[in-house]
Order: C-alpha cells, then structure tokens, then sequence
C-alpha cells in the first residue's frame, strides 16, 4: 500500500467510527459495580469445585442460577453460619503458594459483600477436602470445631464471636464432628463408639458410648445427617444399616434398621459375591430435617462398593422406616443434597460430565440442569 | 468371616516405618497417637477369629476376582485394590517410586491385595508423593476394605503428605510391605 493510499483509508476510518459514535451517543457511560448478596435462603445450594478445586459456587435451586461464590481454596473445608452472617472456610495456605511456611486459618466472610472480614489463625487442620464433618459450626454460630490429624488426632477450638483459637482438645481415635448443643461436640471413633467432648469447662471432658458398629467391618459413613430441632443425628452404614444417635452429656443410639428391608428386600450384608442395593458415592445421603425423609444414593453391587456413585435416590420415612420413593437416574451421581424448605429440591452433581441436576424432591422431576456446576460436595442452609 | 488381619497389617506397618525414617518431629506427633492407644485402637482387630482367610473365588471381593498382575498402570492391577489417586506409573514414576522431584511420605494408608497367581495376600503401603502439583493421569479410586477418617490407617481420601517438606499431592505408589499372614 502505498503512503497516500494509507492516508486516505486512515481517514476513512476516523469518519466511520464518528459516524458510528453519533448513532449510540444516547447510550450513558458505565462505571464498574460490585453486586451484593441477599443472605441465605433456604433454597440455595452450595456446590464446592471438587478435589484440587477452588471456589464454592451459590445456586437458586428454583431458578437454576448462579448467585455468587465463596472464596474456597483447594483441600478447605467450609461451613455455613446458622444466623446466616457469615461463611466460615478452615484452610490451608503456604507463604510461597505452593511451598514456604504453612499457614493454617479459618477465612470469615461476610454473607452480604462476600469479603473477607478475618483470618483466625489455628495451629493445623486435616488435609482432605469432601468432607463438611471436619469443620462444623455449634448451633448457637459461637463456637466452630475444626479436626486435625498431624497424625495424632485432635479438634481446635475456635471462638467465632471473639474471632480467636481458643484451645486444641486431643481426641484419639476419632474423627468425624457433630455438634452436641450444651455439650460441646460428638464424633465417631474407630473403637465403634460415640465420643462426647464437654468443651466449657477448664479441661475438657471426653467420654464415649458403648461400641455399637464395626469401624472396619460395616463402617458408618461420616456424612451422617445432623437435625438440630431434634438434636439428634441420623447415621448410615455401608450396607445400608440407619443408626440414629440422640445426642445430650450422654448420647444414646437406637436399634439400627436396614434400608433395603425398608424397600421391601432382604437387608444387606457383607459377604462376598452377593449383589445388592448398596448406599454409596461421596455424599451418599441429605436429610430433609422437616420431613424426616432422608434421602439417599443407591446402587446395585457388592460390598466394599461404597464410593460407587448411586443409581437411584431412594426416599426413607425415617419415621414410619419406609421408603416412600424411588427416583432412577439418567446418569449416575456421587454427592445429594436436599433443600430444607417445605417444597424439598434435590442437588445432584452427575459423576460423568460434571453437571449439576436439580430435581424436585417429591416428584423427581428434573427442574434445572447446570452445566459444570462444581464436582464437589454439597451445602445447604440448615432448618431455622 | 475374617476379612483381613489387621493385626499383623499394622506390625508389618510400623516396622517398615521405622526402618525407612528418622523424622522426630514425625515421630513425635506419631508417638502422641500411640501413647493414647487405649483409645486409639491403631490396630483394629477381631482377635476372636484365628480362622485362615478365605482366598478362594468366593471369598474374594469383585476387584480381587478381576485384579490382573502384568500392567501397574492400570486400576485393576493387583497392588491397587484401595488405592485412590492418579498412578505415579503413569506420571514418570513406578509402582514404588516416586517421579523425578516428587518425596515419597513416610506414612501412609494401607491395603490388604490378594495377588491372583499366589493367591496370597499382601499388605501394601499407599504412599503418596508430594511436592508437586496434581498429576493428572490414570486415576483410579479402589476400595477394598477402605473405612472413614476415624481408622485413618485405612481411609484413602486423606492427603499422606505428612512429615514431607510440602503437603501438595501428586501421585500414589503401592509399595509391597510383605505376606499379611
């Protein structure tokens, strides 16, 4: 081209980009914004990304969109505030990102702005991830009980409403938090027994109930379900067995039953080659605490199945000990959760593709489906 | 039915251990868990069934049944019946070995593999390497007798980064201990 041919298409340019500027002079000039959150309802869910993932995406599970996210890091566990203020995330940084000094905290956020208000530092927590039993909040939203394995076991406590650490309790031998209103917290040992930490006083008070499940022969899995309003925590087995656990100084745990001989089958067991409705996935089961209906992913295979994502959401009346519905799954899912309001719908994150599906909890109808939605675990608000 | 000896699984752990490191801090921290063994029943064990296992057809699990010994960088390879994780096989390093600038933990959590041309059953140590980031290759989430966080010693989701210079996961060895009866 040549420098006159240039010139010419140069102010070619300049003329139809001034024609174009007259035709949207109406349009106003914009400035950045920064949207804020309502607090939390109970129709949300919160879908963390899955192993080696940041970030906790929030979900209208009437409306399948997306509200906001919670600053998460990879391997943190998060927890919801009963008042619904805040969102508590235990984590784990290094100095250096990836190496340096380890730093160990519990990251508080405001629900409204979604900010970061205070980092409390504690001594050293669990690395694991998928599970919400190694950070739990007392139903009061006062205190929070954070696990830690360095390998010894033990809980730090942490004094939320003064934002400090205030002491780290060894528990050996058990794993797996839930709160104990009064009490402290309850946590499942490997001796197959529930053990109650008294926090208040000068030294802490551990005792534990009777062995009543075989930790490594039908181990209970840790996302047992905690329902505040009747202080009690519904707990399921590897075959299928529901223990539920009536918590105070001295919990006590009720006669267990099958789910399958709710459904009408023979129970399960754990002998080799007998092909049964199993539980399973990584968050196999959420209870609607309103209801008492729990529901839970199932699967057809042999024992020792107990990660296999579920076929079938099987609805169990915890009260009449019945299962009332059955959903099938077009593809299979490993994490459920349910919403806590009168009209339940159910958050599953699909195990191929990654979407996430909601249905509604009384029909199974799908309602939404959320493309890449988080392969992880699953939150939502507790009853009020 | 006796399913595996856990007893002599966690003698044949700790032994390896304490011939493979000197960590003090490690050990301390490790020595707390025993010191409190009253109520941290390390070695879970039904002493009431001196019964031998049942190796045959019958008695084993579904990836015993199907457990192949040729190919280490496949899931259903023998070594891997608890595993979870990326293979480190398949990530520059070996059944036991670590990949290049990778640092095998000194603890881990353990399985109990029957390898089909013995039919024996062999205590295997998962130990995961640490110190660089995720390896994404051949994952593969086995569960052969895996339990919950409260019996860490057979729980596979936990990062076994411990008493390393770096807690991020990389990759998971299968490292043989020796016979589990």
């Amino acid at each position: 081209m040549t420098l006159a041919a240039a010139r010419v298409l140069s102010s070619l340019t300049i003329l139809a980009l001034m024609t174009a500027s007259s035709a949207v002079r109406a349009q106003e000039g914009e400035t950045s914004e920064v949207s804020k959150m309502e607090p939390p309802k109970p129709e949300w869910v919160f879908v963390r990304g899955g192993f080696g993932s940041e970030g906790t995406s929030i979900y209208d599970t009437k409306t399948g969109k997306m509200k906001g996210m919670v600053n998460t890091s990879a391997s943190s566990d998060m927890a919801l505030d009963p008042t619904g203020k805040f969102y508590y995330v235990s984590e784990t940084i290094w100095t250096k990102g990836n190496r340096g000094t380890r730093q160990d905290m519990v990251a508080v956020y405001d629900a409204i702005d979604l900010k970061l208000q205070a980092d409390i530092n504690i001594p050293d927590r669990l690395l694991v991830g998928e599970r919400k039993q190694n950070f739990i909040i007392s139903d009061d939203g006062k205190w929070g009980f954070v696990y830690n394995m360095s390998p010894a076991s033990s809980v730090n406590v942490v004094d939320l409403t003064k934002r400090k650490f205030v002491k780290a309790i060894e528990l050996p031998g058990c794993a797996a938090l839930m709160p104990n209103p009064a009490v402290g917290f309850s946590a499942l040992c490997s001796d197959g027994s529930l053990a109650t930490v008294t926090v208040g006083g000068a030294k802490p008070v551990i005792t534990h109930s009777a062995p009543f499940f075989s930790a490594t022969g039908d181990p209970i899995f840790e996302n047992f379900q905690y329902d505040k309003a009747k202080q009690q925590t519904v707990m399921m087995s590897y075959t299928g067995l529901i223990y539920t656990a009536t918590l105070g100084a001295t919990p006590t745990v009720a006669q267990p039953y099958s789910i399958q001989a709710a459904a009408g089958y023979a129970a399960a067991d754990t002998k080799p080659l007998a092909v049964d409705w199993y539980p399973g996935g990584r968050q196999p089961m959420a209870l609607h605490r309103p209801s008492g209906e729990l529901y839970v992913l199932m699967h057809m295979g042999e024992y020792w199945s107990h990660k296999a994502a579920g076929e079938e959401i099987w609805v169990l009346d915890t009260t009449s000990r019945k299962v009332v519905r059955r959903f099938p799954l077009k593809i299979p899912a490993a994490h459920i959760e349910v919403t806590q309001g009168a009209e339940p719908m159910i958050f599953l994150n699909e195990e191929e593709g990654g979407n996430g599906i909601i249905l509604d909890g009384k029909t199974g109808k799908e309602e939404h489906k959320i493309e890449r939605a988080g392969g992880g675990m699953a939150y939502t608000m507790p009853a009020s | 039915m006796k399913k595996f000896d856990a007893d002599g699984l966690g003698e044949s752990l700790l032994r390896g251990f304490a011939g493979r490191t000197s960590r003090r801090s490690l050990l301390s921290k490790l020595g707390l868990a025993l010191v409190a063994a009253p109520a941290f029943p390390l070695l879970p064990v039904s002493r009431a069934n001196a019964a031998k296992p049942d190796r045959s057809p019958e008695g084993k699990t579904a990836f015993a049944r199907a457990a192949q010994t040729k190919d280490d960088t496949e899931c259903n390879y023998w070594r891997y019946c608890a595993i979870d994780g990326a293979l480190c096989s398949c990530c520059g390093g070996g059944i036991h070995s670590c990949p290049a600038g990778a640092q095998p933990s000194p603890v881990s959590w353990v399985g109990t593999c029957i390898n089909p041309d013995d039919g024996k059953a062999y205590l295997i140590a998962y130990r995961d390497c640490c110190g660089k980031p995720l390896c994404n290759h051949c994952f593969c989430d086995n569960a052969d007798r895996e339990t919950q966080i409260y019996t860490p010693q057979l729980n596979n989701d936990i990062i076994w980064c411990f008493g390393t210079d770096s807690m991020q996961y990389h990759c998971s060895t299968a490292v043989l201990v020796g016979a589990a009866q």
